[in-house]
């Protein structure tokens, strides 16, 4: 058994391909990736290349007038911001009410489901159409005129136009993500819960959520690691030559105006503020769930 | 009694009134596909149609090159599965079962694939698969690889739960290697590999970053077609409805049909990664 288990070629056959097939596809170009924002210029468009350390990540912040990469970032975060504070706690009020055993529940958890499942490019266009025609023709009817240039233009509506359609697509996600934990609850903690009083927000507060705390630690991360790479959406209804988001500035740094040492680092970048907020946010519920045992103790009276 | 009614009340309102908002735009996207511009434009924006139009869908099929990029991103997806999937059992088996150095490191060289997105990898790949945009291979090759992680990750989940008498058993009576990582395990693996397939499909049918970079005409996806449609069909707007919903009804039927199969796999990618 063993020896079978442990035949050389076997192993090779079965382990190598991917091995070198994602190495080559995945792990190379992240390398170069990286190797090419530390450069001038790539040296396959210009001669003179050579290395210049940090020098592009502090291009990228300089502030400017035509630098668009720090307003990215910030539309970025507020977007994360959006995200953690208005869309993951109506998925988290909409998850305890469908599983709190009201009528339907199965009916609305599949319905909420349905936009997640579409092409986001489809969703964008959708809402395009809901922008340009709908919402203007509903203002019109009571008596409002749309913002200048449309929604979509609009410097003051473009970015929560662009945010809206991403919001709600992925609210039944983060439902049922937050649904399946609920589920997962044993039911004699909530019958105790009941027995002693608890009922409705208050049950929710001191014993729901708190038992659910690993998988609202995965929405977090999702929802900031999804703010940080948010491309189609903008890119459908933005249109091509926007820098508005840091994916968007990657992609058209790189497409558009061919500087590809400053896309690299800005792409670098991305990944960077990926890896850090997943950190943190790992950080953060370490101390919690370190805490609570101290919590305990101190309440049994040790 | 009646203030327990009242507060079910106020609930079932409120997921009503979301449960509208999140099937509004497709039934917008039906509604519109099957009428002409002056009724989408102007004259009855939200109601049923008032001729059902099926003409629209004839048009977006053959001049929109619809069923051209349909039957793109059918291959596409369709080979990426089957790649994903044999690639997937065979390394998650080889890293997982078999008895090696380093296979911890193996392993946790793959996932770290997951943390890093798609983005990082973008220009050195657009320029190694350059010469291949004329083909489906510039397409699969870096979706394979990129959806590899995920699906080791799903299918590893489920080959620890799989007891090791299983394979003494068949090495006992003779089965090599090979044989039984595919007769005998492969197939209690079954649910495990259609969990990450449907996974895979979604995020690749609905891809639209590297196709739009990576893909000439003949072989562009049903994302980048339908995002051209929008600037091809400036005033008809029928038969862009109709493309977007061809390219919607692929995955709306697959959900429609296996509603929990496909949470679950989303659910289970998620947790995992």
């Amino acid at each position: 058994m063993k020896r079978v288990l442990s035949n050389k070629w076997s192993i090779m056959v079965f382990v190598l391909p991917t091995l070198v097939f994602f190495t080559y596809i995945v792990t190379i170009p992240i390398v170069k990736t990286i190797w090419y924002s530390l450069l001038s210029e790539i040296p396959a468009i210009a001669k003179d290349s050579h290395f210049v350390g940090l020098d592009n990540f502090i291009k990228l912040f300089t502030p400017a007038r035509r630098n668009a990469f720090p307003g990215a970032v910030l539309n970025s975060l507020m977007y994360a911001g959006v995200s953690v504070f208005i869309q993951l706690p109506f998925s988290l009020i909409l998850a305890l009410l469908i599983s709190s055993g009201i009528k339907g529940e199965s009916f609305y958890r599949n319905a909420y489901f349905i936009p997640v499942v579409i092409s986001s490019v489809v969703v964008s266009m959708l809402w395009q159409r809901i922008y340009k025609d709908i919402l203007p023709a509903g203002l019109e009817l009571i008596g409002l005129s749309e913002p200048k240039n449309g929604f979509l233009a609009n410097s003051n509506t473009k970015m929560w136009a662009v945010f809206i359609p991403s919001l709600w697509q992925y609210v039944g996600y983060h439902m049922l993500l937050m649904y399946g934990a609920l589920r997962s609850i044993p039911s004699d903690i909530i019958e105790a819960a009941i027995v002693d009083g608890a009922s409705g927000p208050r049950l929710a507060w001191s014993i729901q959520i708190p038992m659910i705390k690993p998988m609202l630690k995965v929405c977090l991360s999702f929802s900031l690691i999804g703010s940080f790479k948010l491309f189609d959406t903008p890119w459908v209804l933005l249109g091509r030559d926007a820098k508005d988001l840091p994916a968007l500035y990657m992609y058209v740094t790189m497409f558009s105006s061919h500087k590809y040492s400053l896309a690299s680092s800005a792409a670098v970048f991305i990944v960077v503020e990926c890896l850090v907020f997943t950190v943190l946010l790992n950080y953060i519920f370490r101390e919690q769930n370190e805490r609570q045992p101290g919590r305990a103790r101190r309440l049994s009276g040790k | 009694m009646k203030k327990m009614t009242f507060g079910k009340v106020v609930c079932q309102i409120f997921l009503i009134l979301w449960l509208i908002l999140c099937l509004f735009p497709l039934y917008y996207m039906f509604t519109f596909s099957l009428k002409d511009t002056n009724e989408i434009m102007k004259v009855n924006m939200l109601g049923l149609p008032r001729q059902w139009l099926f003409s629209n869908y004839a048009n977006a099929w053959n001049a929109g090159k619809t069923s051209l990029y349909l039957f793109n991103s059918v291959i596409d997806t369709f080979v990426t599965l089957i790649f994903t999937s044999l690639l997937g059992f065979m390394s998650s088996y080889g890293l997982l079962r078999m008895r090696w150095k380093g296979q911890k490191i193996a392993m946790t060289y793959i996932m770290m694939g997951m943390m890093i997105p798609m983005h990082a990898a973008l220009y050195p790949l657009t320029v190694t698969l350059l010469p291949l945009t004329k083909t489906h291979l510039s397409l699969i090759i870096p979706y394979v690889a990129f959806n590899l992680p995920i699906t080791i990750l799903i299918i590893s989940g489920f080959i620890s739960s799989i007891p090791y008498e299983m394979e003494e058993a068949a090495c006992i009576d003779g089965c090599g290697v090979f044989r039984t990582a595919f007769t005998i395990i492969l197939p209690m693996l079954v649910p495990a590999i259609a969990t990450a397939a449907i996974f895979v499909f979604l995020q690749v049918w609905n891809e639209l970053l590297l196709a739009s970079v990576l893909t000439t005409d003949k072989v562009r996806t049903l994302t980048v077609g339908i995002k051209q449609m929008s600037g091809q069909y400036q005033t008809e707007y029928g038969p862009m409805g109709a493309g977007l919903v061809i390219a919607t009804l692929p995955t709306l039927v697959l959900y429609c049909c296996m509603s929990g199969q496909v949470q679950k796999s989303l659910v289970t990618g998620a947790v995992k990664g």
